[in-house]
């Protein structure tokens, strides 16, 4: 049990580092970093909840941006005015597939590799594999920011 | 009678008595569309401004919506492009169609926001197109941004958390944190030169990915792979995908769809950076 605190403690915290250094990026108002902070640290929580419960990581990471864009465009549209929509990617970002990504282009470069001299079904497998769950995921993270926004903020401007 | 019958003039030839006819007081459709031009290019320039912010094709339109409606005009049609943006008002039987060019996209929150904030009073006052030029060029030019260095410390430590969270070991994020802080001021430096986006791109994943395996490999970590790439995470085009989305949800498939390629090719010019960077670290490619 402590462990899994542990392990949801520490991707918490660096979910709420990289929200808020991609809210700089993003240049957004020094007030709305803490926000950006928290949708990131809100988000990773819940996708690793989610994976504890031995749900796949694409719709792990839709549920947590579904949960982060609803708090978000939903109770607390009255605080963050039109900054909502934004403060949500931002807090999402963290969850985007990278070692997924990582893993299907160093799969691309070994296959592609001048020493290779034959296709080894194992590493084109995992190279598919990788990239498809790159795919998913990050559709699941656009689709789960997207749809509470259309749903509960559908004319706000 | 018009002064068109009246001085027996031929068509055009406003473009050759322009004090006779552009300044005739009863020559209701040409002033018409003078003011019709006035209120389609201030608006045009309020979605621009959105549009190089960051922000949704619904927003832009909703923010040509709301302007036009509050000079009681009609807003006939919007069309938003990846490079442009066209818009045609009308009113009573006058129409016209101005377009503007997008000068680049690139995400900022503060101006997003001030300018929607904007757009809202304008709506509200039904603000005139000129006070409202002047005032988008005053938040143009006075809504601040983070300093340099600020922005690549906080992006630097950004792409270490990121790194962290994909699994990399405390000397692998220590690595990237540095070479992620160095490859955003570089890519800052290369912006302010007018490079080429992508040629950015590939220069930053080049750079900061050889620095990051380089220092990972200093640091003597574990999990230099993933410093190799960790260092480039700051290049995820994570608004762009999200807007692509977005976009095509909305109804604008056609922007959507440029979004995604552009998103795409930003992936694809990264990877030659990060591949030509694994070449200099001695993996083999």
């Amino acid at each position: 049990m402590s462990a899994m605190l542990l392990h949801i403690l520490h991707q918490l915290l660096l979910g709420a580092f990289a929200a808020a250094g991609f809210g700089v990026l993003f240049n957004a108002a020094p007030r709305d970093l803490l926000w950006c902070a928290a949708g990131g640290a809100v988000a990773l929580t819940v996708r690793t909840i989610c994976q504890d419960f031995v749900l796949s990581l694409e719709a792990s990471s839709f549920i947590a941006a579904i949960v982060v864009t609803s708090c978000t465009a939903g109770p607390l549209r009255r605080v963050l005015g039109s900054a909502a929509s934004r403060i949500a990617v931002a807090g999402c970002i963290p969850m985007v597939p990278g070692a997924f990504f990582a893993q299907a282009l160093l799969g691309l470069f070994a296959l592609t590799a001048p020493t290779t001299t034959s296709v080894d079904p194992a590493v084109l497998a995992n190279t598919v594999v990788a990239m498809m769950r790159v795919v998913f995921a990050v559709g699941g993270i656009g689709a789960g920011i997207a749809i509470p926004l259309t749903l509960l903020r559908p004319h706000e401007f | 009678m018009s002064l068109r019958y009246r001085f027996h003039l031929p068509p055009h030839s406003a473009d050759f008595f322009p004090g006779v006819l552009m300044e005739s007081p009863v020559d209701p459709v040409k002033r018409r569309h003078r003011e019709l031009e006035r209120i389609a290019l201030a608006s045009l320039r309020c979605a621009r401004v959105l549009m190089q912010c960051g922000a949704s094709a619904r927003v832009v339109h909703q923010c040509g919506a709301m302007l036009a409606n509050s000079q009681k005009v009609e807003l006939l049609g919007l069309r938003l492009g990846y490079a442009s943006i066209t818009m045609t008002l009308g009113s009573g039987g006058n129409s016209i169609t101005r377009m503007v060019t997008i000068r680049g996209h690139g995400v900022n929150h503060r101006l997003d926001r001030a300018v929607r904030a904007l757009v809202r009073e304008a709506a509200e006052t039904a603000m005139l197109p000129a006070a409202l030029e002047l005032r988008l060029d005053r938040l143009e030019a006075t809504t601040p941004r983070y300093p340099f260095w600020v922005t690549a410390v906080a992006v630097g430590i950004a792409c270490g958390s990121f790194s962290g969270l994909l699994g990399a070991d405390e000397r692998a994020m220590v690595a990237v944190l540095f070479a992620s802080g160095l490859g955003q001021a570089v890519r800052m430096m290369l912006h302010r030169r007018g490079v080429n986006v992508f040629v950015i791109t590939t220069a930053v994943a080049l750079i900061a990915s050889w620095l990051g395996g380089f220092g990972a490999e200093r640091l003597h970590s574990g999990t230099v792979d993933l410093a190799v790439f960790g260092a480039t995470l700051l290049l995820v085009p994570g608004v762009p995908a999200t807007n692509a989305q977005a976009d095509v949800v909305d109804g604008f498939p056609t922007l959507g769809s440029a979004r995604a390629v552009s998103v795409l090719m930003v992936m694809v010019f990264a990877a030659v950076g990060l591949w030509v960077a694994r070449l200099l670290l001695g993996y083999p490619v």
